[in-house]
């Protein structure tokens, strides 16, 4: 009985060395947490679009809690865990904090947008200032009036990023172009009047191209694009952020730059899976498709030939896009006296 | 001055003033109205969210922009029918009432946003506006102050009748003594509970035009939480314009005017901290009425239920 004892314990301390941890081994179901509805053609679809499609690729089961609002959201992260969930995306900045929390009272895996804690806590840093240069050349090919604007629903530093993207894509076609940049509000994610005000002033200093970023503002934007002309009388174009509006467009979308995040969280699932979760900052990129820039019909074939070009160039970094995620740096990177000066 | 500020530049900066203000105004004229007779509304910003979803609805479904404008004034109107029953009949806590009329109203909003329009999310055509002859045709201020929808000079014009109301009529009597003094009002055979719920229909309807005005003419579009806290402004404008219709006005179009101000201080690339140049509509308003509506004072009996024999 005893050698039978002995025998077992050592079978079983073998066992602990050979296998990987538990927690590497055991992933399946992923759930995401939204603070609002995933039908905004924006942030909130893109992360449940991007974790169904990314369950589908790991052989996982997706659970979704959509619309929890800006509250307190500990009791529905310890309910996804109750209900079996190993990795959830915390998918508001706000919800960083009781994520965390959670996440190490319950032993499960938390995505946010505080730095990482492996083994249980990444952070992940959604921008795509790369698919935002792409943009600016666009913009600057395709205006006429030699006048863009830029509205923005706040100075996050995700919007910092691409307007500053936006900012040096058009000044390396033409350092003379103008740029309007406006905030509609400290954090005027919903404000549609203010969006469609304060895009109807840009419009009005002769912009002809808007890069618009604001969650549900946006749609601000586009009733501003939709409704009014400039001075000179060209037709407005609006370059859209994150999701793809192609299906309730009026004729006005030129693009997206399109935040595709089920290439990122597939990459999280895989990493649990081999016990690296959190041991790299999780971001969008080009060369995985997860940052890229919409094709429409109204981008002529020989200008998206010239963008794929541009795209190849950053890819193999022969152009260097710089990070800005501060205010007044981005500020700084609108003048034409700075772009001249560079 | 740097040539982007033209004169279309100017004249969108000065309609936006204008557009922005008129939402304040009306919100702020209703609640003005509740104040006086002693009912202070915290649940306006759901009234206008809830007006601004009905008057995007009877517009998108073909009763144009005065349907839409009527479909919103009633909407409000029977959400402060709440405010009624609790408030003025019950005499519950009228912050609270207000606080979960605000709440309820933007759930609902928001789950009927989400099954009505979250996958086409679709657009009214711009509002046919109307210029104003003579008027409109002044270099650089016309275009922008005096061409614009009708119901944006019919908002306005309602201020003038709030103001003959107070100070030329019984009812205007009647609302300031159920908000001064009820007990004084029911000793003359006047009764208080119809008075304060005139009153607060009266803001509910005022509030949910407010958010039609927003939904249909100045966005063209409906998303939840689209009013972004101006009902809370516009309480905050009642409040310090104390019984002055016109103060409201005053204090609603410099904050909308003031909001121009920003976005023409950003797109000129002035040099001045983002973070000030949205502070200016709050600090101009707050600052102007603090200082010259020092000496104001709000009703007695505010926020005080009425039950007729109580002291």
């Amino acid at each position: 009985m005893l050698s039978l004892l002995r025998s077992s314990s050592a079978a079983l301390a073998l066992l602990a060395v050979t296998l990987p941890p538990a927690l590497a081994a055991d992933v399946d179901t992923i759930a995401i947490v939204t603070p609002e509805q995933g039908t905004d053609f924006g942030w909130n679809q893109q992360g449940i679009e991007g974790l169904e499609a990314a369950a589908e690729a790991t052989g996982t089961e997706a659970i979704i809690a959509q619309g929890l609002g800006y509250g307190n959201v500990r009791p529905t992260l310890r309910e996804l865990a109750e209900d079996g969930a190993q990795l959830i995306i915390a998918h508001a900045s706000g919800y960083s904090t009781e994520a965390i929390e959670v996440a190490k009272e319950m032993g499960v895996h938390m995505v946010t947008g505080n730095p990482s804690e492996p083994p249980l806590v990444a952070n992940y840093n959604l921008t795509a200032e790369k698919g935002a240069y792409l943009a600016g050349v666009l913009a600057a090919k395709m205006t006429k009036t030699k006048v863009l604007g830029i509205v923005v629903s706040s100075e996050s530093p995700n919007w910092n990023a691409q307007s500053a993207g936006f900012a040096q894509g058009v000044r390396a076609v033409s350092p003379e172009i103008e740029l309007r940049y406006a905030i509609i509000g400290p954090a005027a994610y919903a404000d549609v009047a203010g969006a469609r005000r304060v895009t109807e002033s840009v419009i009005a200093s002769n912009a002809d191209i808007i890069f618009g970023q604001g969650n549900g503002s946006s749609f601000g934007m586009i009733q501003a694009v939709e409704t009014v002309t400039p001075p000179s009388g060209e037709k407005v174009w609006f370059i859209d952020v994150i999701g793809d509006k192609t299906s309730i467009d009026k004729g006005h979308l030129l693009s997206s730059v399109i935040w595709d995040m089920a290439p990122v969280f597939t990459q999280m699932v895989e990493d649990v899976r081999a016990d690296v979760f959190g041991t790299t900052t999780y971001a969008l990129a080009l060369e995985d498709g997860s940052q890229r820039l919409l094709q429409t019909d109204h981008i002529p074939a020989e200008i998206w030939a010239e963008l794929e070009a541009v795209k190849a160039q950053i890819m193999a970094g022969e152009i260097t896009v710089d990070l800005v995620l501060e205010p007044a740096a981005t500020r700084a990177m609108m003048s034409t006296t700075v772009a001249a000066a560079e | 001055m740097p040539p982007i500020f033209n004169e279309p530049f100017l004249a969108a900066l000065l309609t936006g003033a204008i557009i922005s203000a008129l939402p304040l105004i009306l919100a702020g004229l209703g609640e003005q109205m509740s104040e006086r007779a002693g009912v202070m509304n915290i649940g306006l910003e759901g009234m206008m969210m809830a007006g601004a979803l009905a008057g995007f609805a009877a517009t998108l479904a073909g009763l144009g922009v005065w349907g839409g404008m009527l479909a919103g004034g009633l909407v409000g109107a029977a959400v402060s029918v709440i405010m009624v029953l609790f408030c003025v009949r019950q005499g519950m806590n009228q912050i609270i009432v207000g606080i979960a009329i605000t709440l309820g109203a933007t759930g609902v909003t928001s789950l009927m946003h989400n099954a009505w329009y979250s996958r086409t999310y679709p657009r009214l055509d711009a509002a046919e506006k109307i210029a104003l002859p003579g008027l409109s045709q002044i270099p650089v201020l016309g275009p922008g102050l005096f061409t614009h929808h009708p119901a944006t000079w019919a908002g306005l014009f309602v201020a003038l009748v709030f103001a003959f109301v107070y100070r030329q009529t019984f009812l205007g009597l009647n609302l300031a003594s159920a908000g001064e003094k009820p007990d004084a009002l029911d000793a003359a055979g006047i009764d208080v509970t119809r008075t304060r719920s005139v009153a607060v229909m009266v803001a509910g309807a005022m509030a949910g035009l407010g958010g039609a005005y927003m939904a249909v003419i100045g966005s063209g579009i409906f998303v939840p939480h689209m009013t972004g806290g101006a009902g809370y402004i516009a309480i905050v404008l009642a409040m310090l314009a104390r019984d002055r219709p016109l103060w409201v006005v005053g204090g609603a179009l410099l904050f909308g005017f003031c909001l121009s101000a920003t976005t023409a201080l950003q797109v000129g690339g002035i040099e001045v901290p983002t973070d000030f140049i949205q502070m200016l509509p709050f600090l101009a308003v707050m600052a102007v009425l603090v200082l010259f509506g020092r000496n104001a004072r709000l009703p007695r009996a505010l926020g005080q239920p009425y039950h007729r024999g109580q002291r």
